[in-house]
């Protein structure tokens, strides 16, 4: 089975670099959408000799992933994963995340970070916004209560689940509508123990706490859109 | 019949509003539906300014106190869907320039091949 990365990046020169050959030793190809960011990314990713895409201009980490994820279906992916760039995701974590799609067990695999593995520097806030988030998630999107981490951004899919699931949001409510969009489907949706690693970096550029209303008002207007 | 300035102004405001309103359905850039519709907002607003009575009788029927009340409420109704309708667009155009970047991307990536 071919396994494709997806890993979109913005501004993202300084850790690129040491992402990209860590997790291309677990996939058999790895393709890097840089979002318009301002900074060396494209280069430092070419560099790294893995396929680069670039997006103009910014448009978010829900469209990098869109770009990526049909950049590896047009290539052949068997399965596809979703890795983010600033190496907070446990690239030792990605077999396990593959291996029940491999084995035929599931369709889509997310990474839980609430499922017994103690992520490393999560701050309160942001369990208890995540929590927040799963509440939100069950009783305003319809999410089962199943899904310990509605907002994980580690997932891997075959490639009849990345045809099938439809996502628009560009931006952080990707998350939300990707999964809500696989749970109400005939596809089989597990989520795995996953590591995850925060730093100062990681929490400067992850979800602040008004990201929740705007990620809540993004999925409004995505309802009415067609 | 005497008016007042601001009836005056009030009432020169809307007829400008008509008259852009059908300007722009000639131009094909406001189907006729949506010309109407708005039409039928600028006479309604025009009856008020020229028989203010007629918004209390809305009042009463809707149950509110009194007829600048009513227009207000209207108002601020009307407001607020018309700001959620920009929104909206404004959300359809993000998602439209995105696919437009996307297969830029693509169509690029494709090329370097």
């Amino acid at each position: 089975m071919k396994v494709v990365a997806v890993i979109p990046a913005y501004n993202e020169a300084s850790r690129i670099a040491l992402v990209i050959p860590r997790v291309r030793s677990r996939a058999d190809e790895v393709i890097v959408v840089d979002d318009g960011s301002l900074d060396d990314t494209f280069s430092v990713a070419q560099a790294s000799g893995v396929r680069v895409l670039r997006h103009a201009i910014n448009r978010g980490q829900g469209a990098a992933l869109k770009t990526g994820t049909l950049c590896a279906l047009s290539i052949g992916a068997d399965v596809i994963v979703h890795v983010d760039a600033d190496g907070q995701h446990d690239p030792d974590g990605l077999l396990d995340l593959i291996a029940p799609i491999t084995r035929g067990e599931a369709d889509v695999v997310y990474g839980s970070r609430f499922m017994g593995v103690e992520s490393e520097g999560m701050p309160l806030m942001r369990r208890c916004l995540l929590m927040a988030g799963r509440v939100f998630s069950t009783f305003a999107l319809g999410i089962p209560r199943r899904f310990t981490d509605p907002q994980s951004g580690l997932r891997a899919m075959n490639a009849q689940a990345a045809r099938s699931i439809q996502f628009h949001q560009d931006r952080k409510a990707h998350c939300s509508e990707l999964l809500r969009a696989a749970s109400r489907s005939s596809l089989r949706v597990i989520e795995i123990p996953a590591r995850v690693t925060y730093t100062s970096e990681t929490l400067a550029k992850g979800n602040k706490t008004m990201d929740a209303l705007d990620i809540a008002w993004q999925l409004l207007l995505g309802a009415f859109q067609k | 019949m005497n008016m007042l300035i601001i009836q005056l102004i009030l009432l020169a405001g809307l007829l400008a509003a008509l008259a852009l309103t059908w300007r722009r359905a000639r131009q094909d850039a406001l189907t006729r539906r949506a010309a109407l519709l708005w039409s039928l907002l600028w006479i309604g607003g025009a009856v008020v300014v020229l028989r203010p009575e007629t918004a209390n009788l809305f009042a009463n029927l809707v149950g509110v106190g009194r007829g600048t009340d009513a227009v207000l409420y209207v108002a601020v109704i009307v407001l607020f869907y018309l700001l959620f309708r920009i929104f909206l667009r404004l959300d359809k155009l993000d998602r439209d320039l995105t696919k437009l970047v996307r297969r830029v991307a693509l169509d690029e990536h494709e090329n370097r091949k």
